[in-house]
């Protein structure tokens, strides 16, 4: 904080307390979660959930690895989620260049009717999509998971509101310098929307990593399974192993983690601020 | 770029070596589908049949059972089915009405392998329709008594009651002797809004259900009336909660005493061994208590061939395979199971365990519900009139009433508004009308804003948009027309895989709509999610953010993760521990409440609090997403503008009103936007953590169109309520828009 605000030090420390106390309460199913991994089944369910297993065990990982496809399964999930992202920040980034920063007729009414699209529930265009990849000859295939997937007028949506609030002058300077709209794009606009481009990558990756239900209609092979249909495949119809349930679920969580952390490392203060100095 | 291309490349020959690998050539292969863990223990009874037959190769796959039903259906649309599948009792009517299902009639002629008269006779009942027989039973469950025997015996009673007065004299007697001890807990746990316990009483009490006669109510009403009455009572005099047990609770609840008696299937005879083996020779089963008539629910699964199948000889084969006693026993060893055939029970595997002689007993006496596609409807309905009268809102008699009605309409024969050949005709007018409410929509936009600082048409523009505007095109527009066509006619089960059966109805759903009081509910459910949860989520969201761009917060990247956390774990874990904070006995919210000297709430069950208990709920899973937007943009505002702003001395408040806010102005707008989307599509929490109860005071329109397209598949009139709700989204977003405006103009 530099010399005008000074806001008193006992005042950020109570922030810090408040935050504290909050990140108990959004971590505490995630800790049931983890413990209850390591529990045996006569201890999961007790009135009140306990946090620290009394004799801890890796049963349930080891059941886990050894029942259904799952390193196959694992190495599915990966390939989708990992290909799914870089394609659609790609392609939503693009788009929504266009749709921020360029000129062409019909670009608002279009823009306009893409987020028409978002009121209309997803669920119930499913069947039609499903028909559609039919009649394209994509069903059972990556290609046919990938596709309809790649745009998204999520994506569109939040990157050109991002796109907007650049200034118009930065683009103006580099036009004037000879530069063609592939390299301002490049060059210029893609290293200012660091931030929201690692947002946009959290949420692509993390919207394919827990997918449920296209990979399970269109995948029909079971080498072709990616995680989270393996893991369901775990239930029964009316009784859960809760313990092998709670295992499967840190094993899907854990990359998706580590995709944060990679991710959140482009939060860094000021780098539009840099930009709008250089 | 040329990393990214290069990432592409690779991607792209990854993905198509994937999708070529494997699919090794035999003689014959059958491919079998079967549930969840079934499906993977199927592996060993395939393994046997391939022993037996060398020239056969049996790929099986594990459906979970989550989506079993939706990964059938599509599978028999998008021609991917198995030979031979598992399928649910309730489900056979479903797939038979489709179309998809391989009469057996001929193959069981002269086949000497499968024994039809060993069957239990209600375990057939799901797989004969109109004179011909569509799969063989394989594995069955019914509903029976679990009990404490210890404390039935406190209680005075030697053995289990085995009529209606005496369940209830030993129900008043536990709570009597509850009371005397001064412990907590109740005679048994029993659901409010299941149709299947209404079921099970109502065929004792001598109750039978019409579904095909024309003209007449569903259920014979007086045994229906005292059927109600009777579980009704249970509730008024204190002998259950209307709190039913669910998952966790009921075992924990068992093993204190809180429940000591409850309702449930084979499968929580396995449960209760491995969850609380301390229990052993304290607990027992019963067959359910009779009054006419002794009666309980049957399901289970039957083995069925699809009509697809290119190696019927071969999956007939395996079948006959699978239904022999042997076969039965092998099954009921590896998965537990209970086997279909009487033959099968002689096994000792099966008659030395106590606890299944109930079920053996029960199963005689079990009752199979009417085997119609129409039936997940009609058990819905009945449900809905079950459940206000537990809760003491209707009299036994309406809630009769109410049951009837909606199976009558459910079952009423669709009238067909328009006729093959005025098809086009409505097609076209629909399309009219569709171009003609865009053109409506987009006069409010100026052409001038397509052009930035007046510049003209860049081609290069083309380039950047079209990708994804092809991709949109045809994944996103083309469904959506569809869906908006199909919501003007009959496609249901009927028509999902035949074209033919697919009528125009015209404004058909619509108009049914306006007089379905459960959508109404629904709708007034989702705008009460989104007006309390839209500023909750926001404030939640951007505080967050605000606080974790301080400066002073260290561990900054801790606190991010922690706060993300809740959008990114497993929707069960949270379940659970959610249920676990609001449980009204043993809960978390309730001891601080007792702390602070007030009295315990029924969160989830009550009318009145479920709604706003899972709003808070949503608002914990979801604020996360919105932060990580708003940290993001706020990463982008220039540090100069505070660093002036300090210089002309502006305090902190003023630094936030006058710079920040205005610097985030396009992202709250789109996440402003966005959470109100998401609030009135609001779908995931009541799904999983109410079904829509209590009363349907957390059905949400979504949550109301989902059975409708996936339960209940008519997904017209699924279609139906999409548009409507659509039409309500866009009116709520333009007026927010224009408030908005509004707001800044004024500013300005």
């Amino acid at each position: 904080m530099s010399a005008g605000v000074r806001v008193a030090k006992w005042k950020e420390w109570l922030f810090f307390a408040f935050l504290c106390l909050s990140l108990v309460f959004t971590l505490f199913p995630f800790i049931w979660m983890l413990s209850t991994s390591f529990k045996s089944p006569g201890e999961i369910f007790t009135q009140t959930p306990t946090f620290i297993p009394q004799q801890a065990t890796l049963d349930n990982y080891r059941n886990l690895l050894q029942s259904a496809n799952l390193g196959r399964s694992f190495l599915n999930s990966l390939v989708f989620a990992t290909g799914m992202t870089i394609l659609s920040v790609l392609c939503n980034a693009m788009a929504a260049y266009g749709f921020a920063k360029l000129s062409f007729p019909g670009r608002e009414k279009i823009f306009a009717l893409l987020l028409l699209t978002m009121m209309v529930p997803g669920q119930v265009t499913m069947m039609p999509v499903f028909l559609i990849l039919k009649t394209l000859g994509f069903l059972n295939s990556f290609v046919g998971l990938i596709i309809p997937g790649i745009a998204s007028v999520f994506g569109i949506f939040m990157l050109r509101q991002f796109m907007q609030a650049i200034p118009e002058e930065i683009l103006e300077a580099a036009r004037i310098d000879g530069c063609s709209e592939y390299r301002i794009f490049y060059s210029i606009m893609l290293p200012l929307c660091r931030p929201v481009l690692a947002t946009l990558a959290i949420f692509s990756f993390i919207g394919a990593w827990n997918e449920f239900f296209w990979p399970l209609v269109i995948m029909l092979r079971e080498d072709m399974q990616t995680l989270p249909v393996a893991l369901a495949n775990l239930n029964g119809q009316f009784n859960t192993d809760w313990g092998l349930l709670m295992a499967g679920s840190v094993l899907v969580v854990v990359p998706v983690i580590l995709v944060f952390l990679l991710a959140q490392k482009h939060y860094i203060k000021g780098i539009a601020a840099g930009g709008v100095k250089g | 770029m040329k990393n990214i291309c290069a990432l592409l490349i690779l991607l792209l020959a990854v993905t198509s070596g994937f999708s070529q690998a494997g699919a090794a050539e035999s003689p014959v292969n059958l491919t079998v589908w079967a549930m969840g863990n079934e499906g993977l223990l199927i592996r060993k009874m395939a393994d046997r049949f391939e022993e037996l037959n060398p020239q056969v190769k049996i790929t099986t796959q594990a459906i979970p059972w989550t989506a079993a039903h939706g990964k059938l259906v599509t599978g028999v649309v998008g021609d991917m089915s198995p030979d031979v599948c598992q399928m649910g009792t309730t489900w056979m009517a479903e797939f038979q009405a489709m179309g998809a299902l391989e009469p057996l009639d001929s193959y069981l002629q002269g086949a000497t392998a499968v024994k039809i008269d060993d069957y239990f006779p209600a375990a057939l009942t799901s797989t004969f329709f109109a004179g011909q027989r569509f799969g063989l039973p394989w594995y069955v469950d019914t509903r029976v008594f679990f009990y404490r025997s210890d404390i039935v015996a406190q209680a005075g009673y030697t053995s289990f009651p085995a009529d209606w007065i005496e369940l209830k004299a030993l129900a008043t007697a536990i709570m009597a002797a509850n009371k005397e001890a001064g412990r907590p807990g109740f005679a048994f746990s029993l659901p409010t809004n299941d149709w299947q316990i209404f079921l099970m009483f109502f065929w004792q009490a001598g109750g039978q259900l019409f579904p095909d006669a024309e003209n007449q109510p569903l259920l014979s009403h007086a045994p229906a009336i005292k059927t109600l009455e009777y579980l009704r009572s249970f509730f008024v005099e204190g002998l259950t909660s209307l709190t039913s047990g669910r998952d966790m609770d009921l075992l924990t609840a068992f093993d204190s005493g809180f429940f000591p008696m409850f309702i449930a299937g084979p499968w929580m005879v396995s449960t209760v061994e491995t969850g609380k083996p301390e229990l052993a020779g304290r607990w027992a089963t019963a067959p359910m208590p009779k009054d006419a008539r002794g009666a309980s629910f049957i399901g289970g699964s039957n083995l069925a061939m699809f009509k697809s199948s290119k190696n019927k000889a071969w999956a007939w084969k395996f079948m006959e395979y699978m239904s022999t006693a042997e076969s039965q026993v092998t099954w009921y060893e590896l998965s537990k199971n209970l086997p279909s055939l009487r033959g099968a029970w002689e096994h000792r595997a099966l008659s030395d365990n106590p606890h299944l002689k109930a079920f053996r007993q029960q199963l005689e006496e079990a009752i199979a519900p009417p085997a119609i596609p129409e039936w997940e409807q009609i058990a819905d309905a009945v449900s809905e009139g079950m459940e206000p009268v537990m809760h003491g809102n209707l009299s036994a008699a309406e809630g009769v009433q109410k049951m009837s009605e909606k199976a009558a309409i459910i079952l009423r024969k669709p009238t067909a508004a328009g006729v093959a050949g005025d098809l086009w005709k409505l097609a076209l007018a629909l399309a009219v009308g569709t171009l003609l409410l865009l053109a409506i929509f987009f006069r409010w936009l100026p052409r001038e804003k397509d052009y930035i600082s007046n510049r003209s048409f860049q081609p290069v523009a083309l380039v950047f948009v079209l990708p994804a505007l092809t991709l949109l095109t045809v994944f996103l527009f083309l469904p959506i027309l569809a869906s908006w066509f199909a919501s003007f006619t009959n496609w249901d089960i009927y028509g999902i895989s035949r074209p033919e059966n697919v009528v125009w109805t015209g404004f058909d759903n619509y108009r049914h709509l306006a007089g379905d009081p459960v959508f109404w509910v629904s709708l007034r459910n989702s705008l009460l999610f989104a007006l309390i949860g839209v500023p909750l989520n926001l404030m939640c969201s951007l505080f967050a953010a605000l606080l974790l761009n301080r400066e002073f917060i260290r561990f900054k990247a801790l606190f991010r993760v922690g706060f993300f956390i809740p959008c990114i774990t497993t929707m069960v874990a949270v379940a659970v521990i959610w249920r676990w904070l609001y449980n009204p006995e043993f809960g978390l919210l309730n001891l601080a409440l007792g702390w602070l000297g007030l009295s315990p709430q029924n969160w989830l069950a009550n009318q009145w609090l479920a709604l706003p208990s899972l709003i808070i709920m949503a608002v914990w899973k979801g604020f996360g997403y919105n932060m990580i937007i708003f940290i993001a943009a706020l990463q982008a505002i220039p540090e100069e503008l505070y660093e002036s702003a300090d210089i002309d001395g502006a305090s902190e408040p003023q630094q936030f009103w006058h710079i920040t806010l205005p610097m985030l102005r396009e992202t709250t707008a789109f996440v402003t936007i966005m959470t109100s989307i998401g609030f009135l599509q609001f779908f995931a929490e009541p799904y999983i953590m109410t079904g829509g109860g209590p009363l349907n005071q957390t059905m949400s329109v979504v949550l109301y169109m989902y059975n409708h397209g996936f339960k209940f598949y008519n997904l017209g009139y699924a279609s139906s309520i999409a548009y409507v709700l659509f039409a309500i989204i866009l009116v709520f977003t333009l007026v927010q828009g224009m408030i908005r405006k509004g707001l800044e103009g004024g500013r300005k």
